[in-house]
């Protein structure tokens, strides 16, 4: 008889993972390559990254995959490829007209997208297509760069593409409710916003009803992000909203931003040196395939480091420690403002006694007969300031 | 994943000696559909990330990143049984490092990469069929295939529902050879596995046929390791390309004959040398609805909105055991009068009620209570799934068709091995957790300090390492013994 008991009556058919879709972000910084041809090529760690992502299309039939490329001075998509009628006309991916870009999915790969590998029977084909498009998609976006948009930035665009990643995620999560989950997204919509709203208390159950499991994934080689302090940071903030956490493969140059990125959002922080760098692909099946139902047995690497929370100032866009920050907007400056006005709001601030020197208060006698009095009341009265030590 | 199909898939390749596998193996091609299709998520992920790792894995690492919560551990333990279980990993020095099993791994690195001159992902055809068959008209030959078969289930149960298609005789042969029907005089009659076949998902009903066709093709003189491997192969094809049958052993070309009747592959005639695989096949060996719009769909209502991805539920249950289903299709309905009393029926909808005596003639045809819940919740409508944490059927309705199973049986049996006298308190204790995280632990009978599994082989080995520990303890004891005497 003690079969039949409310416990037993938990749904056991859904046992299948949600899938999961991985979002790339690989800076082609052709300047931080350069730097990094002796210990690992562009290509070879793009030969790498195929395999890295055929095991994670690998792992579950429905998993996605979207990679994109932060060039020195735009973002632009490797894969899916954007359709070819609009490709040269919006080179960057930043639509004027409000037209939807048409992505070719991977199973809807047909005559009109570009040139279909040969047909072989010795690869499987979801992940033929992928490394096709993505190679022609890379080869084109570099025979198109040219010598004066190098010299002009030497930075990439990770804030740009940052946003292009935010943009295909949602657009796939609307799109594609998983069929295991389906029913449950088209009503609890509004649950699935609220459940984002909590940050990452609740970050499980907006996963649970949004179907598709996304994170982002950024192989940054390039330095210096300063300049764009603003928009990462807003993208970051994006991202911990909906629980996507970006996970970062740092193989060259520093960035406060990006291991900020990481901490905020749950994501996994490394950085590889020269020697590390050799065993690129090892870092990413072991610390980056596993996605977040697996993460949830694993110790990931690189908790409990310590993290630069430093910010950068909106003024110069210098990294500072301390700085100057209005009430208002909250925007952080390096050096006190002109005219007392906040660059960003328009505030009018007041500066105070900033840079006056302290006037030393010459301590005051204290009067016995009323500290003994205060003693016998037992509990000083608040509205009496603080004694003097 | 459907799980009945995977572990019925399962069992059955466990049962496989460890030769085949070897030579499953061999094909990127079924090394990688095995590693999709029959691992737990978290093995995966383990199995990914020793695929490139030049040394073994310390079993003591593997501990240090699980984490140490009872969840995860169990969840380790299982994927390590599982990937064990099909041979994929290897125990070294006692279980304290892993390794991938090498023609394993081999095949995998190579399925991942590309290259090597194993053809095992389909030979497309080089020439362009000059009568190009679509997508639709390959899910419909599907869809009609498999109806057949299931309509010549279902009709052996109530006879005028056969379907308008005939099936082979190879197929009806094989359906009595899995005890789906039983053959008596002419007629033939449903038996209780034929109704665990009805009422499952088709995904897991053209796997369960599948391996009745391999067990039977051994018989048949039909090499199994071709006919499973073709069937991995099956599953990386893609649809609507059609595929050349030239590098396909003789096996493998018996089988396409017996493919195409079951609607996995279509072939305009059998002697051509092209082959489109439909949409059965290629979600063989992935989750994806098998028959999209399927039978039940193409007669739910237009207004029905929330009908619209989820294609496989209309049933609605209430609390009060009435049962409506949106469906004007006699398979769901044949299906659903095996355990409901049908009332009225109506254009696009069918109400049904739910009652003891519905219910106890299903069980004494042989279906069991959890196969009626199974199927009911699989097909829900959606409404039923509107709030994702109530469950999806009336609560007081699936305890009600357990009681109604109960009433009539006091007995279970289960096959398995019982465990005596494992040596004091803490041992027994200790064992009894591991087989419960293996998942394995059928009862345990506390105070005699005896415990029954269902299955022995990981059992045994963690017996045995233990007794390799604790030789290893008293020797290290005598050794310490022999210092200090000194």
């Amino acid at each position: 008889m003690n079969i039949v008991d409310a416990t037993d009556r938990t749904e056991k058919l859904d046992e299948g993972e949600a899938p999961s879709l991985l979002t790339i972000i690989l800076d082609t910084n052709p300047h931080a390559w350069a730097l990094l041809t002796e210990s690992l090529s562009l290509s070879k760690a793009v030969a790498n990254l195929l395999v890295f992502i055929n095991a994670h299309i690998a792992i579950n039939h429905a998993n996605r995959i979207a990679v994109i490329a932060s060039h020195a001075e735009r973002a632009e998509w490797l894969f899916p490829a954007l359709a070819r009628s609009q490709k040269d006309s919006h080179a960057n991916g930043v639509h004027g007209d409000g037209e939807d870009m048409e992505m070719q999915d991977g199973e809807a790969a047909d005559s009109d997208g570009p040139s279909l590998p040969r047909d072989d029977a010795n690869k499987y084909r979801p992940f033929a297509y992928i490394e096709h498009v993505l190679l022609s998609n890379l080869r084109r976006l570099m025979e198109s760069t040219t010598a004066d948009a190098l010299s002009s930035t030497p930075a990439t665009m990770i804030a740009g593409a940052l946003t292009l990643a935010l943009t295909y995620i949602s657009k796939q999560t609307q799109a594609l409710p998983s069929a295991t989950t389906s029913a449950q997204f088209n009503y609890s919509d509004a649950t699935a916003v609220a459940g984002g709203n909590e940050m990452s208390g609740d970050g499980a159950k907006s996963q649970a009803s949004m179907g598709l499991s996304s994170r982002i994934l950024i192989l940054s080689v390039s330095g210096d992000l300063a300049s764009q302090y603003i928009p990462i940071m807003n993208s970051i903030f994006a991202c911990q909203r909906l629980t996507i956490p970006i996970d970062i493969l740092k193989l060259a140059g520093d960035t406060v931003f990006l291991q900020q990125a990481a901490d905020a959002t749950g994501g996994i922080y490394m950085a590889l040196d020269n020697n590390s760098r050799a065993g690129f692909l090892q870092y990413l099946m072991f610390a980056y395939l596993a996605d977040q139902a697996a993460r949830d047995h694993l110790i990931m690497p690189g908790e409990g480091e310590g993290v630069d929370f430093r910010a950068a100032c909106f003024c110069h866009r210098r990294i500072v420690d301390i700085g100057f920050v209005c009430s208002i907007c909250l925007s952080i400056f390096c050096e006190p403002l002109q005219d007392n006005l906040c660059l960003t709001c328009g505030s009018h601030l007041s500066m105070g006694n900033y840079g006056q020197k302290p006037v030393v208060v010459p301590k005051r006698k204290k009067k016995k007969r009323r500290a003994l009095a205060d003693g016998g009341a037992d509990t000083p009265a608040s509205d009496r300031g603080t004694p003097a030590p | 994943m459907s799980s009945t199909a995977s572990l019925r898939a399962l069992d059955y390749l466990e049962g496989l000696p460890g030769t085949t596998f070897t030579k499953l193996y061999q094909q990127p091609s079924t090394a990688l559909a095995i590693f999709r299709r029959m691992l737990p998520h978290l093995a995966k992920t383990l199995v990914m990330a020793m695929l490139y790792m030049p040394s073994p894995l310390l079993a003591s690492d593997l501990d240090a990143w699980v984490k140490p919560d009872p969840i995860s551990l169990s969840a380790r333990d299982k994927s390590l049984s599982v990937l064990q279980r099909l041979r994929m990993l290897e125990e070294l020095e006692g279980g304290r490092r892993f390794q991938l099993a090498g023609s394993f791994a081999r095949s995998l690195r190579l399925a991942l990469t590309g290259g090597g001159e194993h053809r095992s992902f389909g030979v497309p055809c080089e020439s362009v069929d000059e009568k190009q068959v679509g997508v639709e008209f390959l899910d419909a030959f599907a869809r009609r295939q498999w109806e057949a078969i299931l309509y010549y289930v279902v009709g052996s149960a109530n006879a005028g529902l056969g379907g308008e298609v005939d099936i082979s005789a190879g197929t009806k042969q094989l359906l009595q050879k899995g005890e789906f029907v039983s053959v008596r005089g002419r007629t033939a009659h449903i038996t209780q596995a034929g109704f665990t076949f009805l009422l499952q998902e088709v995904n897991a009903q053209i796997w369960t046929l599948l391996i009745v066709y391999l067990e039977v093709s051994s018989d048949l003189q039909m090499d199994p390791i071709h006919v499973l491997s073709f069937l991995f192969t099956l599953g990386s094809l893609e649809l609507g390309i059609s595929y050349s049958t030239t590098n396909l052993t003789p096996t493998q070309h018996q089988m396409l004959e017996d493919l195409s009747d079951f609607g996995l592959v279509y072939r305009r005639a059998s002697d051509t040398t092209r082959y489109y695989p439909t949409r059965l096949a290629t979600t063989l060996t992935s989750d994806a609805p098998a028959l999209p719009n399927s039978l039940t769909s193409t007669t739910t209502t237009d207004g029905d909105s929330a009908g619209g991805n989820n294609e496989r539920g209309y049933i609605i249950v209430e609390t009060n055991y009435r049962l409506y289903a949106y469906t004007s299709s006699p398979l769901p309905i044949s299906i659903l009068s095996l355990f409901c009393t049908l009332q009225t029926r109506y254009p696009n909808l069918i109400t049904a009620k739910i009652t003891k005596s519905s219910i106890q003639s299903a069980i004494a045809l042989g279906i069991s209570s959890a196969q009626i819940i199974t199927y009911l919740t699989v097909h829900a409508h959606p409404i039923l799934r509107q709030n994702p944490s109530a469950p999806v059927l009336p609560p007081t309705v699936v305890d009600q068709i357990r009681l109604w199973q109960i009433e009539g049986e006091r007995m279970t049996s289960w096959q398995g091995y019982l465990i005596k006298d494992v040596g004091d308190r803490e041992a027994y204790e200790k064992a009894v957790a591991y087989a419960e995280a293996l998942g394995v632990l059928r009862k345990d009978f506390r105070n005699k300090g005896w415990f029954f599994v269902s299955r022995m082989d990981q059992m045994g080995s963690y017996f045995r390492n233990l007794a390799v520990k604790r030789k290893a303890q008293q020797q290290q004891g005598i050794e310490g013994g022999k210092v200090e005497k000194k």
